[in-house]
């Protein structure tokens, strides 16, 4: 009787802890289709905040209307370019959602890895194609041919540049520098220099956006061999363009440069909006924050320059929305990806916010008169996008840290691009197989 | 403690009450078991696991393959895995003498009895509330080449200063600078041991004529050297495992030029950014390893300089 009665409560207590252990563990998985008679649940999770989840509950309001058999579930996960732990988790576990919204650029490396629902039979079916597109945005969510993502908006990056600084030095504030000589000559007469420090610097070519992608493009290069599906990052056109990067770093001393360059502030502390920086290559998606902080900062926007003043181009990412491997209600789920990837998803999803990748809902949102958006959009078609590979990232990394060592004067372009040529075809064989 | 592991008091018991204990311990257990099974769920399990990981090609997403030890080879080859290492150990190599030095001779000075001392170790315990994220910001600001207050702090003097966190040569000195902010744990912890040594020593001091460097010297390090131990100890694992900091400056770039790439930051990148978690697991356990060794150094030699009261 005192024995049983001294084992009674530690029993108790494990058994509670059990239970609460499977409770927690079972609410979460069987969320799918619980929802009543005849009535799917598509849960989606994504990260986006403010006007753009505002935007998402209109495409979903909208969407639900039409199909009254599907409810979208909407759960909110931290998730930026950098990591999507939850959503690797969840795949892994056998336990995704029906939908995620996912960064384009990392496409490549879960459709290799076999984390991502093929689309392209669906997408044929219910009329999604190819042409509907900016031709990047759909290379961009394919992998080795197969669609394995809906692109829902996009950006491009294009040159900024201050006119009242160009006015106070005597340049012609309607004639942006188009090639990379005018470029270094608006450069140097933008610049003031007192000493080692800058009072303003006229251009720094890896400031913001101006990643070896951007000046590798406009220096006519190319990233991967179209026939092969090999990394060239050491391409002549790129190791030139790097060349072109590091000799500006060197004219204007690379260590003084970097001050602006690694603790410049961004929104209202951004350096072009406080005009310590003249010029600088960036995307749309600084516009809106210069309307917010400086709305009569007196800028404009050109295409970036290139060694010959013509063929411009730039670049371009952007979001995409998937279906994880695994994922309970695949059938429904498409539903709302073409939903989203049509012409009225899209003008519901990107409305006062986004640049979308269907050419005619840009028009219809007016961007086409802005001007300064209007730039963005009339770059678009011949936008580039980052090599789809399983190693994007990589990639990525490796551009990076070879433009710094460049730069730095830590082995030249050519050394440097060489070894990153090298690394990543390594790390790509594995693949091949 | 010592006299519980006596084997010699164990016989002693007499079976009637061992078999009590018997009873008492099963209880025990099975109060302890919630935790017990977490921890060998959530902890041991995969931290053996990721031994086999090591050896495999498993990128979370897809099993992998058994590749021996091709994970280990390589990282040895890798020139990034190295640049971490070195990283790392110049981090540890500075920031922990210095937070050492630095963190008892602020106990010391705290330790005074002067009024509103109160009001003065809080001020210095404050900084170690302050998020890491919060902290590398707010210091991303003072080291603002141009901007910043140090630097502006430096030209009214004269100095020309550098450009911190933008230069190769000043990127790492600046994070051991901005980790020195935080000590305030580990001052609590001298504190703790300074408020340990018993006044009567230092009253037998004084009626030797010892001065106060002598007393520093002969009475308040030597038996200080237990918490210095500890913070030695503590430290330095957490030197190794360096990450927040750099990593939210540097946006997990570890810029300038890989100078702020560190261990475990080269680690986290290699494991969920580049789906290489088999050869991530190879780093923990090489860090593993590193970090038991020096642990095991630093004890053996810790029976030479490390001096508990009543012993």
């Amino acid at each position: 009787m005192r024995r049983s009665k001294k084992f009674a409560f530690p029993i108790l207590v494990c058994f509670l802890v059990m239970l609460l252990l499977v409770t927690a563990c079972s609410t979460n998985g069987g969320s799918s289709d619980q929802a009543g008679e005849g009535i799917t649940t598509v849960t989606m999770w994504h990260g986006l905040t403010s006007i753009d989840l505002d935007n998402m509950n209109k495409v979903v309001k909208a969407f639900e209307e039409k199909n009254p058999t599907i409810k979208m579930n909407l759960v909110y996960t931290e998730s930026n370019e950098g990591s999507d732990q939850k959503l690797l988790t969840a795949v892994a576990g056998g336990n995704p959602p029906d939908v995620a919204l996912f960064d384009r650029f990392k496409v490549g490396t879960w459709a290799a890895q076999g984390s991502l629902t093929d689309l392209s039979s669906m997408a044929a079916e219910s009329g999604i194609r190819k042409e509907m597109y900016y031709p990047f945005a759909w290379e961009e969510s394919s992998y080795q041919g197969k669609l394995y993502a809906m692109p829902m908006d996009t950006d491009s990056r294009l040159l900024f540049y201050n006119k009242d600084h160009f006015n106070e030095v005597g340049l012609d504030p309607n004639k942006p520098p188009q090639t990379i000589a005018e470029l270094e000559a608006a450069a140097d007469k933008l610049t003031i220099k007192e000493g080692k420090r800058f009072k303003r610097i006229g251009f720094i070519p890896w400031y913001s956006q101006g990643w070896l992608y951007t000046w590798g493009w406009a220096f006519g290069g190319e990233f991967q061999d179209a026939a092969t599906g090999k990394i060239t990052a050491n391409d002549p056109k790129v190791v030139e363009a790097l060349q072109w990067m590091t000799d500006f770093g060197k004219k204007y001393n690379v260590e003084d440069i970097a001050g602006f360059t690694s603790a410049a502030g961004t929104e209202e502390m951004d350096p072009f909006i406080s005009g310590q920086v003249s010029m600088k290559i960036s995307g749309n998606f600084t516009v809106k924050g210069i309307e917010k902080f400086k709305p009569d900062l007196n800028y404009g926007v050109a295409p970036i320059p290139t060694p010959t003043g013509t063929n411009f181009t730039t670049w371009s990412g952007g979001g995409s929305a998937i279906i994880p491997k695994g994922a309970k209600n695949v059938a429904a789920a498409w539903e709302f990806l073409e939903f989203l990837g049509k012409e009225e998803g899209q003008t519901l999803l990107n409305a006062d916010s986004q640049i979308s990748v269907i050419d005619s809902v840009n028009d219809k949102y007016g961007y086409k008169d802005d001007p300064i958006m209007k730039e963005f959009i009339n770059i678009l078609p011949n936008s580039h996008n980052r090599p789809v590979i399983p190693e994007g990232q990589l990639l990525w990394n490796e551009l990076a840290s070879a433009t710094e060592k460049a730069t730095r004067g830590n082995g030249t372009p050519k050394e440097n691009l060489d070894r990153v040529t090298e690394t990543v075809n390594k790390a790509l064989e594995k693949y091949d197989k | 403690m010592a006299k519980l592991a006596d084997p010699v008091q164990v016989k002693a018991i007499p079976s009637a009450r061992k078999r009590a204990l018997h009873r008492t311990n099963a209880i025990g257990w099975l109060f302890a078991s919630p935790w017990a099974i977490g921890l060998l769920c959530f902890y041991a399990i995969p931290m053996l696991m990721s031994i086999y990981f090591s050896f495999t090609t498993y990128s979370i997403l897809q099993p992998g393959e058994f590749v021996g030890m091709n994970n280990y080879r390589d990282l040895f080859h890798d020139p990034l895995f190295w640049k971490s290492i070195y990283n790392t150990i110049y981090f540890t190599v500075f920031f922990v003498p210095l937070s050492i030095f630095f963190g008892v001779a602020l106990a010391m000075m705290l330790n005074m009895k002067v009024k509103g001392m109160a009001v003065f170790r809080t001020i210095f315990f404050l900084p170690t509330l302050v998020p890491q994220v919060a902290l590398a910001v707010l210091w991303m600001w003072l080291l603002h080449p141009n901007f910043g207050l140090v630097n502006g702090m430096l030209a009214n003097i004269g100095i020309d200063g550098p450009s911190w966190l933008g230069g190769e040569a000043w990127s790492k000195p600046s994070l051991i600078l901005m980790s020195l902010w935080g000590i305030g744990q580990a001052v609590v912890i001298y504190l703790a041991g300074l408020g340990d040594i018993p006044e009567e020593y230092y009253e037998a001091a004084q009626i030797d004529g010892a001065n106060w460097f002598q007393k520093t010297r002969k009475v308040t390090l030597p038996l200080l050297t237990p918490v210095i131990f500890y913070n030695l100890v503590m430290g330095m694992i957490g030197a190794f495992q360096q990450f927040t900091l750099p990593y939210t400056l540097t946006k997990g770039q570890g810029t300038p030029a890989n100078s702020m790439t560190f261990y475990v930051m080269y680690l986290y990148e290699n494991g969920f950014r580049y789906f290489k978690m088999g050869y991530a697991s190879a780093m923990a356990w090489i860090l593993f390893i590193i970090v038991m060794a020096l642990t095991g150094i630093i004890f053996i030699t810790s029976k030479r300089w490390v001096h508990y009261q009543g012993k």
